[in-house]
């Protein structure tokens, strides 16, 4: 066969007794070595050796979870570089700020990417519970996975809410100090909690060490078990959803209609109908290279957008905190824009019981809707009333979030988001 | 359920590995969170004093309000009577600012009056007042920790 040169050189490498000792298969060339090749590998071992054609579609799960997973690795990449400068003390932080900026070569480039790889996490985190909500993939056998999927969510809100202090200028002092007292309406617990988080009564040190605790160890460690728990869910429920009809085509071939020219080999037990139980082979495909080549292809682009925004567009950087002088208005992060709104009405009903009853629902959501049909479809005609009531809540999240962001203005009065109105500075 | 005296509803061996085991691992576990978590709360804080001194009443003119940055209050003078209000924001902790009227946090827009309480916004109830009174050394001393109604004024 012709291969190019670096696959030649590959090749020869894990032929070599160092290479065999690594790689146990080395480049696949049969099927066979395609099915060992994903199974004998760490890395690759928490994915299926055969994937339904299906779960490849981009036009079914549009790879938003895929996405997520890609932006938290450059997260804790681009973080991890951070950490070689950043300082948790309230007199050097933002002068760290300011060195990324200016004096640390790729500094700014580096931050950059990692502010919005965390905004466009946020981002894609939401936009796959909304492709897991349209295409009914919660239902059984997937409903504690979608439990442990609204966790991370909330994980990766705290990572973004506890990174947004770090920088110590004021948009991370001010946002913190409305966050931690909308913390502080909860009922009974709520300035306990507010005192715990805080370390004090007030943002100031203490704050900023137990926020950075938080942000570089618990909370990335708590997202990185639940996101293998997640993935390894995903496994063992058998795959991702798929819609009765792909499941049961197969379920048809009786037992002595299947080939006899051929050995089975038991690969693992899972729950459910599994893709690998009697099934069909022919609508299944490789994973190598099939879901490996698309995967990488993502990854690709996904790093490529990541990078162009990151060199055309800064992080923001306001002046030093300052306690005395909030920014009017004083805004939380975007996606918590649409709970300010509701807080600028009634901090306990916005800020407490709102939240609190949708990830409550959103928790419950699998053991509340008991209809069984409409699953691994878009849109199904079967789950009008639950695909209609989500939309309606999700409609009502972003109107409140653009108001939030846009039409509100200095003393978080109405302003006309097309009018370019002059920036408001308070003095005493 | 008929249990003979040889065959209780409880063994020992069920008794002591509900109390022993069990019951200790539970103690155990309960009693390391509880540590941990009365680990993370301080026990000193690095903050200003909630009690502090404002000055001589004298730096303060007749019929003026000065707002006090590190402490984050208003001492209010009227002829020779002294109070101090807060200036934090009871919605969401913002900074107010001194107005006219009274006070207005620039955050979410909440109006107060002279006297702390609310006309408008979303601020569920009226800034507080604090205890001020006189030391030997004749300076204004805040007690931040004591909150007082809007009628309490120290006279000098």
């Amino acid at each position: 066969m012709n291969h190019f040169l670096p696959k030649k050189i590959l090749k020869w490498a894990m032929q070599t007794r160092i290479g065999r000792s690594i790689f146990r298969v080395g480049l696949p060339e049969s099927n066979l070595e395609r099915s060992q090749a994903m199974v004998s590998s760490f890395l690759l071992h928490v994915q299926p050796a055969k994937v339904n054609r299906h779960s490849l579609k981009a036009s079914y799960t549009l790879g938003l979870g895929l996405i997520s997973l890609y932006l938290l690795l450059i997260l804790v990449g681009t973080g991890t570089l951070l950490m070689f400068y950043y300082v948790p003390s309230t007199d050097r932080a933002y002068n760290v700020m300011k060195d990324l900026q200016f004096v640390i070569s790729a500094g700014l480039v580096l931050r950059n990417m990692h502010r919005w790889a965390a905004h466009l996490m946020v981002l894609f985190v939401m936009l796959h519970m909304c492709r897991v909500f349209y295409t009914g993939a919660y239902k059984s056998p997937r409903e504690f996975n979608w439990v442990i999927g609204v966790m991370l969510f909330l994980v990766t809100l705290g990572l973004s809410f506890t990174g947004y202090l770090l920088p110590w200028d004021q948009l991370a002092f001010w946002a913190i100090t409305v966050g931690a007292n909308i913390a502080a309406y909860a009922p009974i617990i709520g300035p306990k909690l507010q005192f715990l988080l805080l370390g004090g009564h007030t943002v100031g040190q203490e704050a900023l060490t137990r926020f950075y605790a938080l942000h570089v160890i618990v909370l990335p460690a708590v997202a990185f078990l639940g996101v293998s728990i997640h993935l390894f869910r995903v496994r063992k429920d058998g795959g991702l959803s798929r819609p009765e009809e792909v499941r049961s085509s197969v379920d048809r071939i009786a037992l002595n209609e299947l080939p006899t020219n051929k050995s089975y080999g038991l690969m693992e037990l899972a729950r459910g109908t599994t893709p690998q139980v009697g099934k069909n082979p022919d609508d299944e495909v490789f994973s190598w290279p099939h879901l490996i080549f698309r995967e990488i292809i993502l990854f690709l682009l996904v790093a490529v957008v990541l990078l162009f925004l990151s060199i055309f567009w800064n992080a923001p950087l306001e002046e030093f905190a300052n306690a005395i002088h909030p920014p009017n208005p004083a805004k939380a992060p975007w996606y918590f824009l649409g709970l300010q709104e509701l807080v600028s009405y009634s901090a306990f009903w916005g800020g407490v019981v709102v939240p609190g009853l949708l990830v409550g629902l959103l928790m419950l959501l699998p053991y509340i809707d008991r209809n069984r049909h409409g699953i691994g479809r878009w849109f199904a005609r079967e789950r009008i009333v639950a695909n209609t009531l989500f939309t309606f809540c999700l409609i009502v999240a972003i109107v409140l979030t653009i108001i939030g962001s846009l039409f509100r203005g200095p003393n978080w009065s109405w302003q006309n988001p097309w009018k370019q109105q002059a920036v408001q500075t308070e003095s005493h | 359920m008929n249990h003979s005296h040889q065959d209780p509803a409880v063994s020992r061996r069920n008794f002591f590995e509900l109390t022993f085991g069990w019951c200790a691992a539970a103690f155990a576990v309960s009693a390391t969170a509880a540590g941990a978590l009365r680990f993370l709360v301080p026990n000193v804080l690095f903050e200003p004093s909630q009690q502090f001194k404002a000055g001589k009443p004298d730096d303060y003119l007749d019929g003026s309000v000065t707002f006090i940055e590190d402490q984050r209050v208003f001492i209010v003078r009227k002829g020779n009577t002294y109070r101090c209000i807060s200036a934090v924001c009871t919605h969401l902790g913002c900074t107010v600012n001194r107005t006219e009227q009274g006070y207005h946090c620039p955050c979410h827009g909440s109006v107060f009056n002279n006297e702390g309480t609310r006309t408008a916004g979303p601020a569920p109830k009226a800034l507080s007042w604090f205890l001020v009174s006189l030391s030997k050394d004749n300076r204004l001393v805040v007690d931040k920790n004591q909150r007082v109604t809007e009628e309490k004024y120290l006279v000098v």
